[in-house]
């Protein structure tokens, strides 16, 4: 069937996720003719229903990713679907990767370093926090920067219980930063607390791209069009320069649209398959694969929660989906004993609803019956968490491939993910699981157990570097030998400290939406 | 694919199993009790024993209208599916379910000689404490561990996860958009 085309754009970005909203932003405010391709449907904040059970329509709904090795199963949970990608459902947990962290190959001689330091991206998480609006307090652990530009939350009673854990162990509590406004910000609403995060925040107090990107983005002039599945990226016949995307619209067909510049935006997974399927006789391997390292340095981060139960009355449904107070102590010792290693990091007091993954209830999968009506019973007033990510190094077999014995819905060859937890990282993990028993012990729970080890997040495979023939990208998440495609999103981050993602790759987008601003002539014939 | 069984580690001494009473049905089983007897995917036999099953994980989840929650869901495309199955593995939601429902028969079967909605309320419960404890006899695909994971949200949603459900565990609902219907 004959491809229909469309008349070119300047800027096109595939997804509209907060990596592809907020370029649009950028680039639409700048000026140039940007055109975002979604492969979901249109969301309306009124989508966004305060219930476990209706959230999980705002759910990735695209193809099936493999996944095999001990760390995985977080790629259909991690996922966005539709406008605003995972940014309708993300929890607004807002950090800064520490200096060591872009450095970890220099300095311990294992993973690897990014291509520039905290100072480069500095300027841009300050100007990132402004932007997201963030709540917090200074915390002697965080890296500097900028003061929040609203004060922290208050501490809820799930803290208060978990706080004295933490001093019993020599550790300090901090009121948690968050994309959310403790206050009215930027005529936004501020938070109001009901734990609903998960299923959405529809009054905009949590920072998500209806309410924040995309109102600024179409008055700027931003084209969105919706179910649009971007399968390939069609270069010229030098191979140097790519001319467009092809897509698929609701109806099957297939579209061609010309572009002077493409930015990948559809996240971790879907970046390097997109350049994967887009190979050609001039780039056999994969777009940008000259190096051989396209889809490998996949990382997450290997989550642990601890559960409690605390004689005083701690009101898990309140709160926010994110954590509402933090602990970082220890965060810059990356080698806490021998044979382990990485940084770790406590995100404490969840909101938790009775049912869904994060609920009261499947914290205790064993229960049922009798045994259960009376542990929610309790739990659903006296219930405490916490949960700690721990650092994954960067290593070359942990990767995205395509599996070309597998088809998805599309008929295209299925991502296949292969995630595994390098020893002394899982080491790190078993001896931060070990702490957090501890501290909920001095805390006083009755009751304290840990859930099993999880992954979070998902990054790496497309990583950036300086040398072209051990990365895809350069620092701007431009591909080495096609300087007119981006990338944009945590799949460039070479190392993925023990921090949640999103704070860095918005730095990263505003850093990039900049070099492309200021390089305008030269990439925009 | 991916390690199903992460999600649920926690296997617990036998001996918590022996002294469950289950009731018929919970008081807060009024959540959403559900008349409607034909279903779009699963057959008649197929609900009933998922109801069944899934009553003696949550009480009042029959009442509550578990299968039909899943079979809605099921016979709507991904999209609009409420299924918590959909973040661990949508490959083949129908098939999961209908394979899993035929693994509590052949088990039953096996067992008891007899259907599982026949079964005396302590013959369903050591099944399903088996299933918690990877110690299925017959019944091996899907992983039962992992059914009994899955049916047992679906359970939890349409008995504690609406604002009836709320109610009954004496949590504020504090809606931004109140859910059309509970499920
Ligand atoms: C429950 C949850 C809680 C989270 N909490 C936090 C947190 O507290 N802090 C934090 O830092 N991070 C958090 N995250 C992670 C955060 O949501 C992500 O880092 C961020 O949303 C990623 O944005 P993105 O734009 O790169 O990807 P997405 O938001 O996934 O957007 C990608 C978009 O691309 C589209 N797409 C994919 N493939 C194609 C294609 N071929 N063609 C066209 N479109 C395509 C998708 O439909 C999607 O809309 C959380 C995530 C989840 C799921
Ligand atoms: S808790 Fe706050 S941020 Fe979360 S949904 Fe409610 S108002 Fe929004």
């Amino acid at each position: 069937m004959a491809k229909t085309s469309h008349a070119k754009v300047e800027v096109l970005i595939v997804g509209s996720g907060i990596a592809g909203s907020t370029m649009a932003v950028e680039l639409g405010e700048a000026g140039f003719n940007v055109l975002v391709l979604e492969a979901g449907p249109e969301r309306q904040l009124s989508d966004m229903v305060s219930s476990q059970i209706w959230s999980r329509r705002l759910r990735w709904a695209g193809p099936e990713v493999l996944e095999s090795g001990d760390l995985v199963g977080a790629a259909n949970f991690a996922m966005g679907w539709g406008t605003g990608g995972a940014g309708l459902h993300w929890y607004a947990n807002w950090y800064r990767l520490h200096p060591d962290d872009f450095h970890v190959r220099s300095l311990y001689g294992r993973s690897l370093d990014w291509p520039i330091g905290y100072d480069d991206l500095r300027p841009w998480y300050d100007h990132a926090q402004a932007y997201f609006g963030v709540s917090g307090d200074t915390d002697p652990n965080a890296p500097p920067g900028a003061s929040y530009p609203m004060p922290a939350m208050p501490v809820s009673k799930q803290s208060s219980a978990i706080k004295k854990g933490f001093a019993a162990e020599g550790l300090t509590l901090t009121p948690n930063t968050l994309a959310i406004n403790s206050e009215p910000y930027n005529g936004r609403a501020g938070c109001l607390l009901d734990g609903w995060c998960d299923a959405g925040c529809p009054i905009g107090a949590l920072a998500n791209p209806l309410v924040l990107q995309w109102p600024r983005a179409r008055k700027s002039g931003v084209d969105l069009r919706h179910n649009a599945y971007v399968t390939r990226l069609e270069t010229d016949a030098s191979g140097s320069k790519v001319t467009g995307a092809v897509y698929l619209d609701e109806t099957g067909q297939e579209n061609f649209q010309p572009a002077d510049i493409v930015i990948s935006a559809c996240h971790t997974i879907w970046n390097a398959r997109l350049l994967l399927l887009s190979s050609n006789d001039q780039h056999p391997n994969g777009l940008g694969n000259c190096s051989g390292t396209l889809g490998q340095y996949f990382t997450s981060h290997a989550l642990t929660t601890i559960h409690g139960l605390f004689s005083e009355e701690t009101e898990p449904h309140t709160g926010v989906s994110g954590a509402n107070t933090l602990c970082l102590d220890g965060y810059d010792d990356k080698q806490p004993t021998t044979g382990a290693f990485g940084s770790r990091a406590w995100l404490v007091g969840q909101a938790a609803k009775p049912n869904d993954l994060l609920g009261t209830a499947l914290a205790k999968p064993d229960l049922f019956g009798e045994a259960l009506n009376k542990y929610l019973r309790r739990a659903s007033a006296h219930y405490g968490n916490m949960t700690v990510l721990c650092e994954e190094d960067s290593i070359p077999e942990n990767r995205i491939t395509l599996d070309p014995s597998k088809r998805d819905r599309f008929g295209l060859p299925q991502a296949h993910v292969t995630n595994s937890l390098p020893k002394e990282n899982a080491a790190r993990s078993d001896l931060a699981k070990a702490e957090g028993l501890r501290i909920f012990k001095a805390a006083g729970t009755s009751d304290a157990w840990a859930g099993p080890q999880n992954p979070m997040h998902m990054m790496g495979g497309t990583i950036m570097g300086r040398d072209p023939s051990a990365s895809v990208t350069n620092s701007f998440g431009q591909l080495h030998k096609v300087d007119n495609v981006f990338i944009a999103g945590a799949s460039l981050f070479p190392t993925p400290g023990a921090i949640n993602p999103t704070a860095t790759l918005a730095a990263l987008v505003f850093r990039t939406a900049d070099y492309i601003r200021s390089n305008r002539s030269a990439l925009v014939p | 694919m991916m390690g199903r069984r992460r999600f649920f580690t926690g296997i617990i001494p036998t001996t918590v199993w022996t002294s469950i009473a289950i009731r018929s049905l919970s008081c807060n089983a009024e959540a959403k009790t559900v008349e409607q007897t034909s279903f779009l995917i699963l057959s008649t036999t197929e609900a009933e024993t998922l109801s069944a099953w899934c009553n003696v994980i949550v009480t009042g989840a029959g009442n509550a209208g578990v299968a039909q929650f899943v079979d809605q869901s099921l016979s709507r495309a991904q999209l609009a599916s409420l299924l918590l199955l959909r973040y661990l593995d949508a490959s083949d939601m129908t098939g999961f379910y209908r394979n899993g429902i035929a693994g509590i028969e052949k088990e039953s079967a096996h067992r008891f000689a007899q259907p599982f909605v026949q079964l005396t309320k302590s013959q369903q419960t050591e099944m399903i404490a088996d299933a918690v404890a990877s110690k299925m006899q017959v019944w091996s695909d899907p992983d039962p561990n992992f059914f009994y994971f899955i049916s047992r949200s679906d359970a939890v949603d349409v008995v504690y996860g609406t604002e009836a459900g709320f109610v009954d565990l004496g949590i504020p609902y504090l809606a931004h958009i109140t859910p059309p219907q509970p499920w």
